[in-house]
């Protein structure tokens, strides 16, 4: 009974033992936190990558592509085992590309992933409709009210070719220009752009955090430059140009798609780069997710292998990305815990203080009965009491901070005025957690661990006192 | 007959220090017999061990030399837990230093040797009864209105007053203090001897009381001397023996 009242009154009267107390406390909140941002990062990451990717994709070894998707997909279908668990397919045709626009009367240029997509279809197989800013879960390639009034005033059909020159990129002297680009087609094409093509964020004033600033409105002109195949079997490759209208923005909140990723319609991909009814990937949504190993294993034993496709679940496709992260987190948890280890040297060498300036009373205890172990244990369950109180303290610190992190993270932004999550670094637009009890529970203990370890040394010190010594101890 | 024989005995005890490569020799064959329901006093210059046949004798240390007998058995040689329950429940110690603990209360250091003694459970199973046990004592010994003081609130007086509650509360056979008027005026410390003599007459209370204050011992049974670690001389007449200050050479 003793050990308990004295360990309680020591902890109570020692304010130096807080010190041991405060260092547990932030130990546990900084890894509370570290892991569960970086456990929200990794959660995060993998829900959209697999949001935005199909679950299962089959591609061709080339941008050539293959011919005839419809009865890909339709060999696929008659597959009972395949038709029971998928829930939806597309075609997709995907190339690299480069767009161009006019942005306060400079020419901006840059690599693009140009998406060939049924707007339906894709919208099926997920990842696509949910992202669209303007027409949010019901994809089209049609411009609204307002972009057409904006395309009008941009295009009056007298002026259209002239603008549509300014906007190109004068020819080099010595070479005859390129063939006109089919401007003066009526209605225009459309295209969907990634947001972080159409947008970018700026400190437009110095004291004020920095602003997204919008360099293309619906309806406003891009020029996108591709290559198209032609001649024997589309060997032989030459540049293709077109103008469209932008008719939407596709904001995954991946910065990685929405700065790289256009989509335009397939059927126009097709006819611009001549490869009718080709595509080069089929996008596959199954029924349930666990089904996934399966579906891949029966599809790649369907296919022919003279047809050369390759079946990729997403993770394959992410694979290395998702490594990293879970190798980041682990080194990261190690290196944190030897915030921990600090924290149980801080122990050692203050509970060595405790020991030395209770020597008179662990004498005295020792004079009343109380037995080695006893004097022993007191020490131990003090530093057990200080590890507990330490993680009971850092878990509510970490997970207060972890449940509010973007709360703090604004504050802390509009108090200094220096951006420290820059959402254009990042993938995300606020800070992703995820706090896992089974963690939190691991960290505590390790502390409390830590903390008995660390006060084995002088609890042991106290217990083998000799009780005369200590007694005539000054 | 069992009144003749002792109740605690020492039997040329021998007890060296050492003191980095020198040995001090503490005591050097020391033979002591005290019987229930004595006051005996030991004296002594300082260094004459007298503390340290004190700490012998409650199994606070052990002599290098010799046997501690009570009621004739050997108790020096017992195992650790043994004698942490003799020091426990056998013998009450006090001290000139008071040696309260100072993050308790008057009562809580009272109660100290029974928490010592008693699991947790038993404890709060007899906390009530215990309690009152304590404040009982401190009534007895003029504590009452200081149950929840602080050491450091209290005189110096009132201190050694709690450290004898603490002593007692186990109901000790045998109470071992060493100077216990040493750090106190002369009036407090004639209250503290009045007091251990009213323990000795009205509870048969065995005292063995370590002092260097010859005025003080005249007030107990019996005196023993301490010269170089032996008992030089002893007035062992009659128990209980009356005259032990006479018997003493003056000073």
């Amino acid at each position: 009974m003793y050990k308990l009242l004295l360990c309680w009154r020591y902890l109570l009267t020692r304010y130096l033992a807080l010190v041991c107390i405060v260092s547990v406390m932030l130990g546990v909140a900084t890894l509370i936190v570290v892991n569960s941002v970086m456990a929200g990062f990794s959660t995060k990451l993998r829900e959209r990558l697999h949001g935005l990717l199909s679950d299962i994709v089959i591609e061709a070894h080339d941008f050539q592509g293959f011919a005839n998707p419809e009865g890909k997909m339709a060999l696929i279908q008659s597959d009972p085992f395949l038709s029971q668990r998928i829930e939806a397919m597309t075609p997709t045709l995907e190339i690299f590309g480069m767009i161009q626009f006019n942005c306060n009367g400079t020419a901006i240029a840059r690599p693009v992933h140009i998406i060939g997509i049924d707007p339906a279809g894709r919208a099926r197989v997920g990842g696509f409709a949910e992202h669209l800013l303007l027409h949010k879960g019901k994809p089209s390639f049609e411009l609204s009210s307002e972009a057409r009034e904006r395309q009008h005033a941009l295009h009056p059909p007298h002026r259209l070719d002239r603008i549509a020159a300014m906007l190109l990129p004068p020819p080099p002297d010595d070479k005859p220009a390129p063939a006109p680009p089919p401007s003066s087609e009526s209605p225009p094409s459309t295209i969907i752009i990634g947001y972080a093509i159409a947008h970018f964020r700026a400190k437009l004033n110095p004291d004020t955090p920095p602003e997204e600033v919008r360099t293309l409105a619906p309806g406003d002109d891009v020029i996108i430059t591709t290559i198209k195949g032609h001649g024997l079997n589309g060997r032989e490759l030459s540049p293709v140009q077109w103008r469209c209208a932008v008719c939407d923005y596709f904001k995954s909140e991946m910065s990685e798609y929405d700065a790289n990723y256009v989509f335009v319609p397939i059927e126009e991909l097709q006819r611009l780069r001549a490869m009718p009814n080709r595509a080069t990937s089929i996008q596959i949504r199954i029924k349930d997710y666990r089904d996934l190993h399966a579906v891949k294993e029966r599809l790649q034993a369907l296919l022919p292998a003279h047809w050369e496709l390759a079946v990729h679940t997403w993770e394959d496709k992410q694979g290395p990305l998702l490594a990293a992260i879970s190798i980041e987190k682990g080194i990261l948890n190690v290196l944190l815990f030897m915030i921990i280890a600090v924290a149980g040297f801080g122990i050692l060498a203050i509970f060595s203080m405790i020991v030395v300036e209770k020597t008179r009373d662990i004498g005295i205890l020792k004079a009343l009965g109380a037995s080695n172990r006893g004097v022993l244990n007191i020490f131990l369950s003090y530093g057990l009491l200080l590890g507990a109180v330490g993680a009971v303290l850092g878990s509510a610190i970490g997970t207060a901070i972890t449940i509010y992190i973007n709360e703090i993270e604004q504050f802390l932004t509009k108090w200094t005025g220096h951006e420290l999550f820059d959402r254009s670094v990042y993938y995300f637009n606020e800070i992703p957690t995820d706090l896992n009890p089974g963690s939190v529970l691991v960290i505590n203990l390790g502390a409390v661990a830590i903390a008995v370890l660390f006060s084995v040394l002088p609890a042991l010190r106290a217990a083998l006192l000799h009780p005369v010594r200590a007694l005539r101890y000054e | 007959m069992l009144d003749n024989l002792p109740l605690l005995a020492a039997v040329n005890l021998h007890k060296t220090y050492r003191k980095h490569a020198i040995e001090v020799p503490v005591l050097t064959g020391v033979d002591l017999e005290v019987f229930v329901g004595e006051f005996l006093s030991i004296v002594g210059s300082s260094g004459s061990g007298k503390s340290t046949l004190l700490h012998l004798l409650g199994t606070l240390d052990k002599p290098d030399e010799g046997r501690i007998l009570l009621d004739s058995e050997r108790i020096d040689n017992l195992p650790a837990e043994q004698r942490d329950r003799l020091r426990n429940e056998t013998f009450g110690f006090i001290f000139q230093f008071y040696h309260l603990l100072p993050e308790l209360t008057t009562l809580e250091n009272v109660l100290m040797p029974k928490m010592i003694a008693l699991p947790v459970r038993g404890w709060f199973r007899q906390r009530r009864s215990l309690k009152q046990q304590a404040i009982e004592l401190l009534d007895r010994v003029g504590l009452g209105h200081r149950l929840h003081h602080k050491p450091r609130e209290l005189s110096g007086g009132e201190m050694q007053r709690a450290a004898i509650a603490r002593a007692l509360i186990n109901r000790p056979r045998i109470l071992l203090a060493d100077e216990p008027t040493g750090n106190l005026d002369a009036d407090k410390g004639a209250e503290i001897i009045r007091l251990l003599r009213d323990l000795n007459r009205q509870d048969r209370l065995t005292i063995i009381m370590v002092t260097h204050n010859m005025e003080i011992v005249g007030n107990t049974d019996r005196v023993v001397r301490l010269v170089k670690g032996r008992v030089e001389e002893a007035t062992n007449g009659e128990r209980p023996a009356l005259a032990g200050w006479s018997a003493l050479p003056a000073g």
